[in-house]
């Protein structure tokens, strides 16, 4: 047996967690039948032009290119703040990646974990079935029968991204193109720091099983367990799942399309304040759908998470302004999370009106629908430089990725047009209030609430 | 003396002139075909400073300068200008051996109408002059390579001097006799040394040359990063050339070629954003994998 490099140590007590919970995937089937669904789920890669070499990622990927197509993921989501070139160009980048050779994947493979996939694994499929923003998805099948998928780093892109990365003043100058609103030095800084998290899978293995344990026996939120003997720094295996996409879902009943908005809701609002942890890459792509709202969730490679000092601040903003009602209040805790210049001529309406988007949801209880409309008007909002508000409002750079909660979150919701009393089930989540559960999945997860660790202090 | 028009667009209709010029189905494949090294060094981020490159060279010869400066509308539409010599390099390169004779066909019959007399030597000259043509086409050749192995993904031994001689159809091709033409990097070089005694700075070449490395009205996120595309040119001049123009450069650091680098790499990023360009070099790999392949 060779040595296996890079191997992921778990701490005892995640690996102890990881057999404990292996009974635990609950919309698993027998490992070949998963292994044969992921393989007609296939994405419609171009194999014919994959990349053959290491040289091959560094043409298409290297000088920019990769942090370009980070950007432009991180940019998909806010489309309406971007020129259409710059939103063009970001995008083609993007369809200009093509996957690695079975040859070049099985390489890294053997690099990181020691041994040929062929010799690793009891199946093994060469051809990816999906495509990772810096690296691709293979299924397998693991020696003790588990199907699995394998996230593989395309070779050399760490290096060459972390190198692209600190040159700033590049970084500073396509910014001010492509965001000319925003703080261009805070957003270089949060790039930076999630890019080069990201190139470590074995931050998101730790992620991922972080939020598997979470969710353990939640009625309707999965998240794959790791295997973490065969993962590493650029190798990263979970067990496989494989539903709908969100563009079949667009086409399910509405009943349906609620029930998966209800999900993704509180998945972000659970993570965010009980983890305090938040996924910066709300991607459609990294959803699978199984139906009754259950939702498997992937790819926790941009991870943010939060201290109790970064949290305070937004749970003081929502409450001043959804349950108190207080505009003078909620202008204090804006000034005093950094989101508002202290003393700006302006007057607490003023300022209500300018944010009040952002709450439109939760301010009332009673159900609403999110349109496509409402998704962009935060979006307009948040580029709105032209308001008498705008020059006085910052984002602090904690809390850069949060901007996705709106501007990603909000977008998807819009897209299922989603229906719900949004108030209502925030009340279940704000940890200020901790209402009873006022829907069905609401109830459904009471025995997950009672069961479920403390999660007092979560951060990786 | 007449104003430039700016220079908008230039990424745009630089682009469209290669997606026109890539076949989609070819009768044949051209006159170097998907085997050549200049289809494998086609496309390379280093590119926009060999164009550069070259322009800067062949305007320092007074007649071709002259040329260009009396006949051509380079001063009201020099992106235009600029866009018609890539169309035509392209179509050179990778289009059918029929297209690539009708393109060279048309230039050919242009320069014919393309004489006078250049007004700061008093010579007569006529575009059609195979002595000004070669000079024309071994600046190209030789800035291929040069900004390449400076900026771009360096050549492979042998590739070089295989492309030198590989271009010499592309000469033969506007009307220089291919005895005439360098089949070699080392005689490219001899070349390019025994003209120097025939090259002068001239004013025109000056003014279009500070044009060219300061263009009003780029698109702006090319604007953003034309300063390094601009230095990178200035470098990957020879040493003469850059003194003609009295042009210095800061010494080139590893740190600051990785930065030009990534600036280029950005400008080829824009490019594929450019309508066709990602499909126009997918074909080109895919044609180049076949004939790998067979």
């Amino acid at each position: 047996m060779r040595r296996r490099v890079g191997r992921l140590r778990f701490e005892r007590g995640l690996a102890a967690a990881q057999l404990a919970v292996r009974g635990g995937l609950r919309y698993a089937t027998s490992a070949p039948r998963l292994f044969v669904a992921a393989g007609e789920n296939r994405e419609r890669l171009r194999n014919d032009l994959a990349m053959q070499t290491a040289d091959d990622v560094t043409a298409t990927l290297g000088t920019m290119k990769g942090v370009m197509v980070k950007l432009g993921q991180m940019a998909s989501y806010v489309d309406d703040g971007l020129a259409p070139s710059v939103r063009r160009t970001l995008s083609r980048l993007q369809d200009s990646v093509p996957p690695m050779s079975p040859e070049l994947a099985a390489g890294v493979i053997e690099e990181e974990l020691g041994q040929a996939p062929d010799d690793l694994f009891e199946r093994w499929d060469p051809e990816p079935i999906a495509a990772a923003s810096i690296g691709q998805v293979h299924r397998a099948i693991t020696r003790d029968g588990r199907a699995v998928a394998v996230k593989v780093q395309y070779p050399r892109i760490a290096e060459m991204m972390a190198a692209d990365l600190d040159n700033v003043s590049l970084l500073r100058r396509m910014l001010r193109v492509t965001a000319p609103s925003q703080d261009v030095d805070g957003l270089i800084a949060e790039l930076r720091e999630r890019v080069l998290e990201e190139l470590d899978y074995r931050k998101e293995a730790v992620n991922q099983q972080l939020l598997h344990e979470y969710y353990s026996g939640h009625p309707t939120i999965s998240v794959p367990a790791i295997v973490g003997e065969l993962s590493g720094r650029r190798v990263v295996t979970s067990e496989l799942a494989t539903g709908a996409r969100f563009a079949d879902v667009l086409s399910w009943p509405q009943a349906e399309r609620d029930l998966a908005g209800e999900t993704l809701y509180r998945f972000v609002f659970r993570s965010l304040y009980e983890v305090h942890a938040f996924n910066g890459d709300p991607h459609p792509g990294n959803y699978l759908f199984h139906g009754g709202g259950k939702v498997t969730f992937l790819d926790f490679g941009m991870v943010k998470h939060f201290t109790d000092a970064d949290l305070l601040p937004l749970m003081d903003m929502a409450r001043t302004l959804c349950v108190d009602g207080s505009p003078a209040e909620f202008r204090a805790s804006l000034e005093e999370a950094g989101f508002l210049v202290p003393g700006a001529p302006l007057s607490d309406d003023q300022i209500v009106d300018h944010l009040a988007v952002f709450y439109q949801l939760v301010r009332d209880s009673k159900t609403v629908t999110v349109t496509g409309d409402y998704a962009s008007a935060v979006v307009r909002r948040f580029f709105d430089v032209r308001s008498p508000v705008a020059q006085y409002a910052r984002i602090p750079r904690s809390y850069v990725v949060l901007q996705r909660i709106n501007l990603g979150l909000f977008g998807l919701l819009g897209e299922l047009r989603a229906t719900a009393n949004w108030r209502a089930i925030a009340e279940e989540i704000w940890p200020f209030m901790q209402a009873p559960p006022t829907t069905p999945m609401g109830s459904a997860e009471l025995p997950w609430l009672a069961s479920r660790p403390a999660v007092a202090s979560t951060r990786a | 003396m007449s104003e430039y028009a700016d220079a908008a667009g230039l990424v745009e209709r630089s682009a469209a002139a290669l997606v026109n010029a890539i076949p989609d189905r070819p009768a044949d494949e051209g006159f170097f075909g998907p085997g050549s090294v200049a289809w494998r060094i086609s496309g390379d981020l280093s590119a926009p400073v060999a164009g550069l490159r070259a322009l800067m060279i062949q305007a320092l010869h007074p007649l071709a300068m002259a040329g260009v400066d009396q006949h051509s509308d380079w001063r009201a539409d020099p992106v235009g200008r600029l866009a018609a010599t890539s169309a035509y390099l392209a179509n050179i390169t990778f289009g059918e051996r029929v297209a690539a004779q009708r393109a060279a066909a048309r230039v050919r019959r242009i320069h014919e109408r393309v004489t006078g007399v250049d007004p700061e030597t008093g010579q007569p000259y006529a575009a059609s002059d195979p002595a000004l043509l070669l000079w024309v086409h071994a600046a190209l050749v030789d800035s291929n390579i040069a900004a390449r192995q400076m900026f771009g993904t360096p050549l492979q031994p042998g590739d070089a001097d295989r492309y030198v001689e590989e271009m010499v159809v592309a000469a033969e091709l506007v009307g220089v006799p291919a005895e005439l033409v360098p089949d070699s990097q080392a005689a490219l070089g001899k070349y390019l040394t025994w003209v120097q005694p025939q090259l002068a700075c001239t004013p025109a070449a000056r003014e279009s040359m500070a044009y060219l490395l300061d263009p009003p009205g780029l698109d702006v996120e090319v604007a953003e990063i034309w300063q390094d595309i601009r230095e990178a040119t200035l470098i990957s001049l020879p040493g003469w050339a850059r003194a003609m123009y009295g042009y210095t450069v800061p010494e080139l650091t590893a740190a600051r070629r990785e930065e030009i680098r990534q600036a280029l790499g950005v400008l080829d990023a824009v490019f594929i954003g450019e309508p066709g360009v990602l499909e126009a070099r997918q074909r080109i790999t895919l044609r180049m994998r076949a004939a790998a392949r067979a």
